[in-house]
């Protein structure tokens, strides 16, 4: 007897189309095949269909056309299971590092008095729309995120979040400390790990690209106090921080608890 | 006069990287109004970095397109040297390009192999190709593979490339590694050129066969290569890159988040083809040989033939990186950073991403980015894209609706078009 299919679908809203390319890159994809099969898969796939029931939506790309609205609500109600895949989808990726300026503020300095027909809006997670009910991280994701989401679901389990940070992989590779030795504003150990470390295995300070750790265990005080310490200010902390966590509900709140406890 | 019938439009253009939909409006008189609807969001990309850090603006640019982050990551350090007045050594700027091939060479496979060819083979989409085409797919893998990795190795990652960083490189590869590669890219010219005689088999459809303005960047050091300060168009006119704007208009169009362009009032190409176009002279080597010998299909005359310029180009990158790691490896130990002072300054890049002049012009005040352009290649490709749809249209109205829709695709996929790329806005 033939196993039945599992009904995929890919899904693009606004983004660099990094997390497909992602996927569409891993050699790995040609495994899945016999399994999958694949509903609607833009960047691949001709005959792909927006509307038709799968049981997985991977969705990657922020929210930011009124269409791009209806369309999750329309992905969601076909789905069994929703996944965001990358910072756009989960966290309104780069394009929200400017989300409290007005939109018509960004419009203006970009298309002047232009118009076009369709309604741009503010970036956005998924999330604030529709219930997600998994979430792959990064800019882009490392290539065994999906193998391990898409294994798990295969076998009818669930992938589970990491709740450590950057650091913690960066300290077993035993790369030197860019924030304490090199003084830069690396963001490692507020950052969700699973990069093994990448950037500053290059030399390069974390930019925070997978999110904050979740759970509530992302410490942007304590990381702020480090950076005021380091001379940053109150600005330049918050900018550097919310490249990739500008919705985060935490991080004003608790980086200003450190400029305020100064001031008292 | 009454208009009974109805749009034909394709939604969404499958196989290009970003969103976006062509719609055919046919009156009683034939085709009245052809529109590539650009519907991706708008990303903002200058306005969210202006006044931003430069180091974090650098991290942000790449993340306007993932086909060619390399390119954005290494056009927008460039302005940004630029404009702080540093000069990176011969061989850092040798290991830079290197990694700007490494994007070429994948971004160039995967467009040849899983965006174009299976319309010429009749799959929708390329992973059905699998079993009859095994050699094929196979040789993709491989390219994109070693694209890939050229850009782990040199850029931290394929896709958004940290280990570029102003003076430098974050890191730089050992000998080893770096010697590998250039085993793993002589491996792959037989793959190449395999890849070049396949797509000057394929046919190039003659309804858009017409006059095409080409613009290129003009390559430094008299090679045919990515890195450029002037710009030189098909009608023998050049220009030094600073000046883009005296020749080329960006304007608004209501049925697009992305912007068009125009030299000197009209619509051009950018491109492989268009690198072909005006500098094939400067080719050298197997890619020369191949270029004299199938002139005939490399012709200025028809966007389909962008598919085989890329073909050529693959062959002659993949030399071209063996030479310039010869380069670096002669140069042996490198030292990978250099300090750089901030200054305020300006500074414009010009350089030839996979689908063509990728503009970036920053300028410096403070250490922030007080002013930012970025022009992308799809951005001036569109309104020549739209002709060639139209031409196409013209020719095929009166068909199955279904047939035109297939070949509108064909002529927007011919130009590798990067939708995401193209909506980040250009400023004003």
């Amino acid at each position: 007897m033939e196993e039945k299919k599992i009904r995929i679908g890919f899904y693009a809203l606004t983004s660099c189309y990094g997390c497909q390319l992602q996927l569409a890159m891993m050699d790995e994809l040609l495994q899945l095949l016999p399994r999958a099969e694949i509903v609607c898969w833009y960047m691949l796939e001709r005959d792909s269909y927006e509307d038709e029931p799968v049981d997985i939506a991977f969705i990657e790309g922020s929210v930011s056309t009124e269409e791009e609205v209806e369309l999750v609500k329309r992905i969601r109600e076909n789905a069994k299971i929703v996944v965001a895949v990358g910072s756009c989808a989960v966290q309104g990726g780069v394009q929200s590092w400017e989300k409290d300026k007005s939109l018509e503020e960004l419009w203006k300095t970009v298309y002047g008095d232009g118009k076009v027909k369709f309604e741009p809006k503010m970036a956005e997670p998924v999330e604030n729309y529709i219930k997600v009910d998994y979430r792959i991280y990064g800019c882009p994701p490392e290539k065994k995120d999906f193998l391990y989401a898409i294994g798990t679901f295969l076998v009818g389990s669930w992938p589970e979040d990491i709740d450590y940070p950057v650091c913690v992989e960066c300290r077993l590779k035993g790369h030197p400390c860019i924030l304490i030795e090199k003084g830069e504003p690396c963001l490692g150990p507020i950052t969700r790990a699973g990069c093994d470390a990448r950037c500053p295995g290059f030399g390069v300070a974390c930019i925070g690209c997978r999110g904050a750790i979740g759970y509530d265990v992302a410490w942007f005080d304590s990381l702020a106090r480090t950076f005021k310490e380091k001379g940053l200010t109150k600005e330049e902390i918050l900018e550097r921080m919310k490249m990739f966590n500008a919705y985060n509900p935490k991080l004003e709140e608790m980086v200003e608890k450190i400029f305020q406890e100064v001031e008292e | 006069m009454k208009n009974l019938y109805l749009p034909i439009t394709v939604d969404h253009i499958a196989r290009v990287e970003g969103k976006g939909g062509a719609e055919i409006i046919v009156g009683d008189e034939g085709v009245k109004e052809v529109r590539l609807n650009i519907i991706e969001g708008p990303r903002f990309f200058e306005a969210i970095t202006i006044g931003k850090k430069l180091d974090e603006a650098l991290a942000v640019y790449p993340r306007i397109c993932s086909f060619c982050s390399a390119a954005h990551k290494l056009t927008a350090v460039e302005a940004a040297e630029k404009a702080i007045g540093f000069e990176p050594r011969e061989e850092i700027q040798a290991l830079r390009e290197v990694l700007y091939i490494g994007d070429m060479i994948e971004s160039h496979a995967l467009h040849l192999y899983l965006l174009v060819l299976p319309d010429y083979l009749g799959y929708s989409n390329p992973l059905k190709m699998v079993d009859e085409y095994r050699k094929e797919i196979g040789i993709a893998l491989d390219l994109k593979n070693l694209g890939s990795w050229m850009m782990d190795e040199l850029g931290a990652r394929a896709i958004h490339q940290e280990n570029v960083v102003l003076g430098g490189f974050g890191k730089l590869p050992g000998r080893a590694t770096l010697e590998k590669m250039k085993r793993r890219l002589q491996e792959a010219l037989p793959k190449a050129e395999y890849t070049f005689e396949l797509f000057s088999k394929l046919e190039q459809y003659e309804e858009v066969e017409g006059p095409i303005t080409h613009l290129a960047v003009k390559p430094r050091g008299d090679l045919y290569g990515i890195y450029g300060d002037h710009i030189k168009a098909s009608d023998g006119n050049e220009f030094p890159s600073e000046d883009y704007k005296e020749h080329i208009r960006e304007f608004v169009v209501e049925h697009s988040f992305a912007k068009h362009s125009h030299y000197h009032g009209e619509p051009f190409m950018v491109g492989a083809i268009s690198r072909v176009v005006n500098n094939a002279p400067l080719l050298y080597g197997r890619a020369k040989e191949l270029y004299k010998s199938h002139r005939e299909l490399l012709r200025p005359t028809n966007p389909f033939a962008n598919n085989l310029a890329q073909a050529l180009e693959l062959v002659y990158f993949t030399e071209r990186a063996i030479d310039l790691i010869d380069e670096a490896l002669a140069k042996w130990p490198i030292r990978p950073r250099d300090e750089v002072e901030m200054r305020d300054g300006f500074g414009v890049s010009t350089t030839e991403a996979p689908r063509g002049i990728l503009v970036y012009a920053l300028q410096v005040k403070d250490g922030r980015v007080a002013y930012a352009d970025i022009i992308t290649p799809t951005a001036f490709n569109l309104a020549m894209m739209e002709v060639h749809v139209r031409m196409m249209a013209e020719k095929h109205y009166n068909d199955d609706p279904e047939r035109l829709k297939y070949l509108a695709e064909m002529v927007v996929r011919a130009y590798d078009p990067c939708i995401s790329c193209s909506v980040h806005v250009a400023r004003l």
